[in-house]
C-alpha cells in the first residue's frame, strides 16, 4: 500500500510515465488505484514524432502492469516522510512475517 | 434426421447391415418407376397432390443432412428435389422404424403370438394358395436384410406362419394391378416390390418396403381384422400410421392415399396393407410401453408445439368469446393485441413469481451483509476513517503528507521537526472531533441502520483476516482468501528467532558501517514508536477526571518514559568512551550517516535537558573524529572537497547545528566553560579550526559564553567569569598560530564562502583583550586586506556582501572596513 499511498499524494501533479514499450507519456496524474493503474490527463507523448498516433489522445488510462517508471516531480516528494513510511511498512511486514 | 428427433446413427447401422450402397441403389430404380407410375396415374402424382404443407415445416435443420446421412444417397435428392427430401429421409426412417419394430418383436415375442393368430383368422378369407410361392420369392429379395439382420431372420423363423400370410399381400397386389393399371408380370419379384412400393406410399421411395415386408407380417395380421371390423374408422387409422411411417409429411402421405382409396374402393384393403404395418407399429408399440423411441419421438416435436402455442395465445380471447362477437374488426384486433401483450406480461410475471418467497427477509439481510463485507474488505473499509490506526498504518505516507502539505502549504524545505510535530499533533485530534460529531446524528433511521450494518460488517471483516484460509470440512486443502490489502502470500516464511537474536550480539562488538546502519534503523524504529505513543496521548487529567482516566494517563506516562529510555539507549550516546579508541564511538559512527543526521532534530525534541547536554558533550568531545570534521580537512593540493563530504557538511550544518544551537542558547555559562574546557583538553583544536563544522561549533560555544559572560550582572558569581577568561586565554593561545590558515583555501577569495570564519573571528574578537585583539588582527590582516581589495573589483552587490562579512569581525574589535578604505 506504500506506493499506492505515495502516488495518491501526487494526484494533480505532472508526472511522466514511462511504459514498458518505451513510450513516455507526460500528463497530469488524475487518479491511481491499488494496482497502480494510472489515469493521466492532458497528456503529451515525450517523443511525439515517434508515436504520432498518440498525438490526438487527450487522456489515458494506463494499466499498472505496463508501467516501467514514473518520473516524479521532486518537489512533491517528502523524502524523510517517505523514508518513515517505508520503515513503517517494513516493520509491519516483518511483524506480520513473524506472526504468521 | 436429428431434426426430427430420430436417432441419427440408425441409417448408418442400416447401411452396415444391408450393405449400404446396394440398398440405395435399389431405391433408385424404384424411384424412377414410381415417377413413371405417377405420370400414368394422377392419383399418385406427388406434385399435384402435394398441398405445400411441407413448406411450413422448419427446413432449416436440413443444412447438414448431408453430413449426417452421407451424401452418397443422391436418389431422393436428385429425383425429387429438396422439397421432397423428406421422402428419402422417410424411407430411411422407415427402415429404421421397421428395424426397431423387428427388434421389438424379437424382444417381445409373446405379444406377437396372439396377434398373429388373430391375423391368421382374419386373413384366411383372402388367402389364395397360388400366391404362396411368389411370396417366398419376395422373401428372398428381402432376404438380404434377413441375412444381414439376424434378429428379423429369427423373427421370421419364429413366425413362419405369419410369413406365409404375407404372401397374401402379393396376392392383393396382383389384384390391384389387374384392376387399375397394366402391370408387369407378377412373377417378377422386383416388379412386385415396386408395385408394393407404389401402393405403400408414393412418398416413400423404394428401399423401405422390402424391409417393411419383413417386419410387416405380424403387423398385417393385426390390422386386417381391425380394418374389416371397423371400416368407417379407416381414415383415422390411415392418418395415424403416417406419422410413424413418414413423420415429416404425414398429411401429404395421407392425401395420396385418400385418392387411391377413393379411386379404388375395392382395393382398399390391399392398399391399406402397406400403411397398416406402420399403423401397427403404434398400436403394438404403444401398449408395450417402451417403444424404441422412434415412432413416438417424431410426433413429439410436432404436436407439443401446436399444443403449447394454442392455449397461450388463444386462451384469453376464448374467454371473451361473447364480447368478441360484438366487437368490430378493428376493436377486436386491438383487443387481441392488448390481450396478447397482457398475456405476455402475465407470463413473464408468472415466470418471475415462481421464486417469490424463496428468501425470507433474514436471508436477504444476510446476503446484504455478505456483500457489504466484501465491499469493505475490498475497498479498505469504511471504518478506516481518516487518522484511525488502520488508516495510518496502511496509508501513512498519504495521510501525513496531506496533513503536512495541504493545510499550511509550506515549502518543501520545511524543517524536519516541524513536520514531525505536525503529524503528531494533527492526526489524533482533528479527525477525532470529526468522528464524534458524526456519531450523535439521529433522525434518519435508515441511514442509522445502514451504519450499524456497516459497523457489524466491519467487525466481521476484522475478525476474518485472522483465519485467512478456509478449511472446508473433509477437504484436504485450504482455500486462501486474498484482497487488495492482504494479497495471498506466495511464500510464507517463518523467520527464525535466532536470526534476530544474533544481530544485536554482533552490533556491540563490530562498529562498522553496517552496525551503524543497523543502529540508525533501530533508532528510527524507537523514535517512531515513541512518536506513535505520543500521538496517542490521552487528555491530561484534572481533579474531576474519573480514576480510570487518571490511571490511563499515568500508564501512558510510564510507557512514554520507558519508550524514551529505549530511544536514548538506541542513540548509543551512553556507550562508554574509550580513552584510546581504535574505532569511533558508536554515536559518532552513527552520526556519520546522513540519515542519522536527519533524525537528530526529531530526536532532540524527545530528549530532556540532561540528555541533550550529554549528547552535545559527546559531540564536542569527539569533534575531531566527526566525519564532517575528519573528512573535511582541506587537502594539501587545495582541491575541493568531495561532493559527498560537502553534502554531509551541509547536512550537518542544516540538521544538527540548529538544535544544538537552540540548546546552547539557553545553556548557562559554566556549561559553556565546561564544554570549551573539554574541547581544549581532548580535541586537536588547531586542526578542527580548518574545517567548517569545527569552526562553527567553536563559534557557537564561544559566542554563547561571551554573551552570558558579558550579560552577567556585576554582583553575580565571578568565578565562572574568571574561569571563562582563563579558558579564553588558553583557547586564544591555541588558535593564534593557525589564524592565517583557518580560511578556506580551495577557492579564490572572491568566491570563498568564508562567512563562518568571520563569524568565528568576530566571536573571538568580542571577548578579546586589546592585546588579543591586536594579535587577532595581525593574524588575519592579510585576508582582510585581500578581501577588501577583491571586493572593490566585484559587482556592487557581491562586494557589499563580502565587506559585510569582513565587517562582522572588524566591528567586533571596534573597527570598520571603511577605515581600511
Amino acid at each position: 500500500m506504500l506506493f499506492f499511498s505515495f502516488f495518491k499524494t501526487l494526484v494533480n501533479h505532472e508526472v511522466t510515465v514511462e511504459l514498458k514499450n518505451d513510450i513516455s507519456i507526460r500528463g497530469t496524474l488524475k487518479s491511481v488505484d491499488q494496482y497502480l493503474n494510472i489515469k493521466l490527463d492532458d497528456i503529451s507523448v515525450v517523443e511525439e514524432v515517434k508515436y504520432p498516433h498518440l498525438s490526438s489522445v487527450k487522456n489515458v488510462f494506463i494499466r499498472g502492469s505496463v508501467v516501467r517508471y514514473v518520473h516524479l516531480p521532486a518537489a512533491a516528494v517528502d523524502t524523510p516522510l517517505l523514508e518513515d513510511a517505508t520503515r513503517r511498512e517494513a516493520s509491519q511486514a516483518s511483524a506480520k512475517a513473524k506472526q504468521g | 434426421m436429428s431434426f426430427f428427433g430420430f436417432d441419427t446413427n440408425l441409417p448408418r447401422d442400416r447401411q452396415g447391415q444391408t450393405g449400404g450402397q446396394s440398398m440405395f441403389q435399389q431405391h433408385d430404380p424404384f424411384g424412377g418407376l414410381r415417377r413413371e407410375d405417377a405420370g400414368n396415374q394422377e392419383s399418385l402424382d406427388f406434385e399435384d397432390t402435394y398441398d405445400g404443407l411441407g413448406l411450413n415445416l422448419d427446413e432449416s435443420g436440413d443444412t447438414f443432412n448431408d453430413d449426417t446421412f452421407g451424401s452418397e444417397e443422391p436418389v431422393t435428392r436428385q429425383d425429387v428435389g429438396k422439397d421432397f427430401d423428406f421422402a428419402g429421409q422417410t424411407s430411411r426412417m422407415r427402415g429404421e422404424l421397421l428395424e426397431e419394430e423387428a427388434l421389438h418383436h424379437a424382444r417381445q415375442p409373446m405379444q406377437y403370438a396372439q396377434p398373429s393368430k388373430q391375423k391368421k383368422s382374419g386373413y384366411e378369407a383372402y388367402r389364395e394358395p397360388e400366391y404362396i410361392p411368389k411370396l417366398e420369392a419376395d422373401a428372398s429379395i428381402w432376404g438380404k436384410l434377413s441375412t444381414n439382420n439376424k434378429k428379423p431372420a429369427e423373427q421370421q423363423a419364429k413366425q413362419d406362419s405369419s410369413a406365409r400370410k404375407m404372401m397374401s399381400v402379393e396376392e392383393v397386389e396382383a389384384m390391384m394391378r389387374s384392376q387399375s393399371r397394366p402391370t408387369p408380370p407378377v412373377q417378377d419379384t422386383e416388379r412386385q416390390s415396386q408395385g408394393l412400393r407404389d401402393m405403400l406410399g408414393v412418398g416413400s421411395p423404394g428401399p423401405a418396403p422390402p424391409q417393411q415386408d419383413q417386419t410387416r407380417p405380424p403387423v398385417q395380421i393385426l390390422q386386417r381384422p381391425q380394418q374389416q371390423q371397423q371400416p368407417p374408422q379407416q381414415q383415422p387409422q390411415m392418418q395415424q400410421p403416417m406419422p410413424g411411417y413418414n413423420q415429416r409429411a404425414p398429411q401429404i402421405l395421407q392425401r395420396q392415399h385418400t385418392p387411391q382409396q377413393q379411386g379404388r374402393p375395392q382395393s382398399q384393403d390391399f392398399q391399406g396393407q402397406p400403411p397398416y404395418p406402420t399403423q401397427q407399429q403404434h398400436p403394438v408399440q404403444m401398449p408395450m410401453g417402451a417403444p424404441p423411441g422412434q415412432p413416438q419421438q417424431p410426433r413429439a416435436p410436432m404436436q407439443p408445439v401446436s399444443h403449447n402455442r394454442g392455449p397461450s395465445y388463444n386462451g384469453p380471447p376464448i374467454t371473451q368469446a361473447q364480447q368478441m362477437m360484438n366487437m368490430s374488426n378493428e376493436e377486436r384486433e386491438t383487443y387481441l393485441a392488448e390481450e396478447a401483450k397482457r398475456a405476455k406480461r402475465n407470463h413473464k410475471i408468472f415466470l418471475l413469481s415462481k421464486n417469490n418467497g424463496l428468501m425470507t427477509p433474514q436471508d436477504k439481510n444476510f446476503i446484504t451483509r455478505i456483500q457489504l463485507q466484501q465491499l469493505l474488505t475490498a475497498t479498505g473499509g469504511v471504518d478506516n476513517a481518516m487518522g484511525s490506526e488502520e488508516q495510518l498504518a496502511e496509508d501513512f505516507y498519504y495521510h501525513v503528507y496531506s496533513q503536512i502539505r495541504a493545510p499550511p502549504r509550506s515549502g518543501p524545505g520545511q524543517p524536519l521537526s516541524h513536520f514531525a510535530q505536525t503529524y503528531l499533533f494533527q492526526t489524533g485530534s482533528r479527525y477525532g472531533h470529526g468522528r464524534n460529531r458524526n456519531q450523535p446524528r439521529g433522525g434518519d433511521n435508515h441511514v442509522q441502520r445502514m451504519e450499524q450494518q456497516v459497523a457489524r460488517a466491519v467487525e466481521a471483516a476484522k475478525a476474518r483476516p485472522k483465519n485467512k484460509s478456509l478449511v472446508v470440512e473433509g477437504s484436504l486443502g485450504k482455500i486462501a482468501f486474498s484482497n487488495s490489502k492482504t494479497p495471498r502470500p506466495l511464500l510464507n516464511l517463518k523467520r527464525a528467532d535466532s536470526e534476530s537474536r544474533m544481530r544485536p550480539a554482533r552490533q556491540t562488538t563490530v562498529a562498522d558501517r553496517k552496525a551503524a546502519l543497523r543502529d540508525v534503523e533501530h533508532l528510527f524504529t524507537s523514535l517512531m514508536i515513541l512518536e506513535d505513543h505520543e500521538r496517542k496521548m490521552p487528555e491530561p487529567p484534572n481533579e474531576e477526571s474519573p480514576p480510570d482516566k487518571i490511571e490511563g494517563h499515568i500508564k501512558w506516562r510510564t510507557e512514554l518514559q520507558h519508550l524514551n529510555q529505549n530511544l536514548w539507549e538506541a542513540t548509543k550516546v551512553m556507550e562508554p568512551i574509550q580513552p584510546n579508541p581504535t574505532t569511533p564511538h558508536p554515536f559518532i559512527a552513527l552520526l556519520a550517516l546522513s540519515k542519522s543526521k536527519k533524525i537528530i532534530p526529531r530526536l532532540f525534541r524527545h530528549l530532556d535537558d540532561q540528555q541533550r547536554l550529554t549528547m552535545l558533550t559527546l559531540i564536542v568531545i569527539h569533534l575531531d573524529s566527526l566525519d564532517v570534521v575528519r573528512d573535511a580537512y582541506p587537502p594539501a593540493d587545495n582541491t575541493p572537497l568531495p561532493v559527498r563530504v560537502r553534502e554531509e557538511i551541509a547536512l550537518f550544518d542544516a540538521c544538527i547545528m540548529p538544535p544544538l544551537f537552540n540548546y546552547v542558547n539557553e545553556a548557562r555559562l559554566e556549561i559553556m566553560v565546561g564544554l570549551l574546557g573539554l574541547v581544549l583538553e581532548r580535541v586537536h583544536v588547531q586542526s578542527i579550526l580548518r574545517t567548517r563544522i569545527g569552526v562553527s561549533m567553536l563559534t557557537m560555544l564561544i559566542s554563547r559564553a561571551e554573551l552570558v559572560a558579558g550579560s552577567l550582572p556585576p554582583n553575580a558569581n565571578q568565578d565562572d567569569k574568571q574561569q571563562w577568561q582563563q579558558l579564553y586565554s588558553r583557547l586564544f593561545d591555541t588558535i593564534e598560530p593557525v589564524l592565517p590558515y583557518i580560511f578556506p583555501t580551495t577557492t579564490n577569495v572572491a568566491a570563498a564562502d568564508d562567512v563562518y570564519v568571520w563569524q568565528f573571528l568576530a566571536a573571538m574578537g568580542v571577548g578579546a583583550s586589546p592585546d588579543q585583539q591586536q594579535r587577532l588582527v595581525l593574524g588575519v590582516k592579510e585576508r582582510v586586506m585581500e578581501t577588501v581589495g577583491v571586493a572593490k573589483g566585484l559587482p556592487q552587490e557581491l562586494a557589499g556582501k563580502k565587506l559585510g562579512e569582513v565587517n562582522l569581525f572588524m566591528r567586533a574589535i571596534g573597527l570598520d572596513v571603511e577605515l581600511l578604505g
